[in-house]
């Protein structure tokens, strides 16, 4: 089988060397079914040991390997190489985030807004296990399902303009999964939660640009969620004004 | 482990033109700018109208007669029309209608909010202009 070459230029920034980030290029052979994550590891093992990215799991569920390819936000084990034939592929860092070397970003900001919304089940008294679980029917499951199936790989803030000129906001993937746990049924954090995704630097920031549900892999619709949670805590205001004990 | 000196980190600013990098961006842009025409329409309009509060129908329709007025009228309408038609569509988009098991699509949204624009549009010229 014939092998065709992929011309692949990738950002270099090492800390220790460099005060600026450059491109370096490399010439890669590859298969029909080889993606950009697989280039990356070609490189690593047979031209620049150096080079430093971060992967896992290869196949779309870890969301560890994002990167800007040819500027969008993309997963490395996502993008084929074929699909880019005859030109040269550029793979820059994800956008919007500090660049700690090469292709690694420092994703500490997200996991402390990750933390912020509490993704997990909030009950005001936990039942005994004895009592079995806390039900759920399929409608109710289908008020939030999609917004589960968020893989943390930060595509859509590297996609989000907003986030780029302030990283205050509290950005897509973080309101998504906060409006995850608000639509559970399950779910009894309501109190806990409206106060994060509605504080000035909570979904009022967004202004719909909207590409970070064009770029999310996994078919979640963030903007849906930032919109959705607006629509709850602009109703919500309405009924605490209204109703005297906050139309609970 | 060892050494646990700290690198400095590369960090990257927005440029001011981050929204020619996409199509995508740019026709956001272009949709957030068009907001400035119908503002700007907006007043030409309630000074139209208090023309005619104070004065006479007469004195608002010269008004509105201004090539001026006409021209940046039509360009306006243009962008007016833009705004409304990626609104409407970004309204299907966060509010899709559930119709028995399946939901509406934005272009649904679009197309009726297009269909009641059209006739607020009648009804608002028929009272204005034809009565």
């Amino acid at each position: 089988m014939s092998q065709d070459i992929a011309t692949i230029r990738v950002t270099r920034y090492r800390p220790e060397k460099d005060s600026k980030p450059y491109f370096q290029e490399y010439k890669v052979p590859y298969r029909h079914d080889m993606v950009v994550l697989d280039a990356l590891n070609y490189i690593k093992a047979e031209m620049d040991g150096s080079l430093t990215y971060r992967w896992s799991c290869r196949m779309g569920v870890c969301g560890s390997c994002g990167a800007n390819i040819d500027g969008e936000p993309k997963l490395t084990c996502a993008s084929f190489l074929h699909d880019f034939k005859g030109r040269t592929i550029t793979v820059e860092p994800m956008a919007n985030f500090p660049v700690v070397k090469d292709l690694v970003v420092d994703m500490e900001d997200f996991m402390d807004k990750l933390v912020k919304i509490k993704p997990w089940i909030i009950r005001d008294k936990e039942t005994p296990p004895e009592q079995g679980e806390y039900k759920q029917s399929a409608q109710e499951l289908e008020r939030y399902s999609q917004f589960s199936s968020c893989i943390n790989c930060m595509l859509c803030y590297a996609a989000c303009p907003i986030y780029g000129l302030n990283e205050k906001f509290l950005g897509p993937a973080a309101t998504a999964l906060a409006y995850r746990y608000i639509e559970d049924s399950r779910d009894q954090g309501k109190d806990v939660r409206f106060p994060v995704v509605h504080e000035m630097e909570g979904v009022w920031e967004c202004t719909l640009v909207g590409e970070c549900s064009v770029v999310c892999p996994k078919g979640v619709d963030p903007m849906l969620a930032i919109q959705k949670t607006k629509i709850l805590g602009a109703t919500n205001a309405i009924k605490s004004i209204l109703m005297p004990r906050g139309g609970r | 482990m060892g050494d646990n000196k700290r690198y400095p980190e590369l960090r990257r600013r927005v440029s001011p033109g981050w929204w020619t990098a996409s199509r995508h961006y740019a026709m956001y842009m272009v949709r957030e700018w068009t907001s400035l025409f119908v503002a700007l329409y907006s007043l030409i309009f309630i000074y139209g109208l208090s023309l005619w509060a104070m004065g006479s129908r007469a004195d608002f329709l010269n008004f509105l007669k201004n090539p001026a007025i006409i021209g940046f009228s039509l360009v306006a309408l243009v962008f007016t029309l833009y705004h409304a038609v990626t609104w409407f569509y970004l309204l299907g988009a966060i509010a899709p209608v559930k119709i028995g098991r399946s939901r509406t699509k934005p272009w649904q949204a679009l197309i009726l909010n297009l269909v009641l624009l059209v006739i607020v549009s009648y009804i608002a010229i028929w009272l204005l202009i034809f009565r």
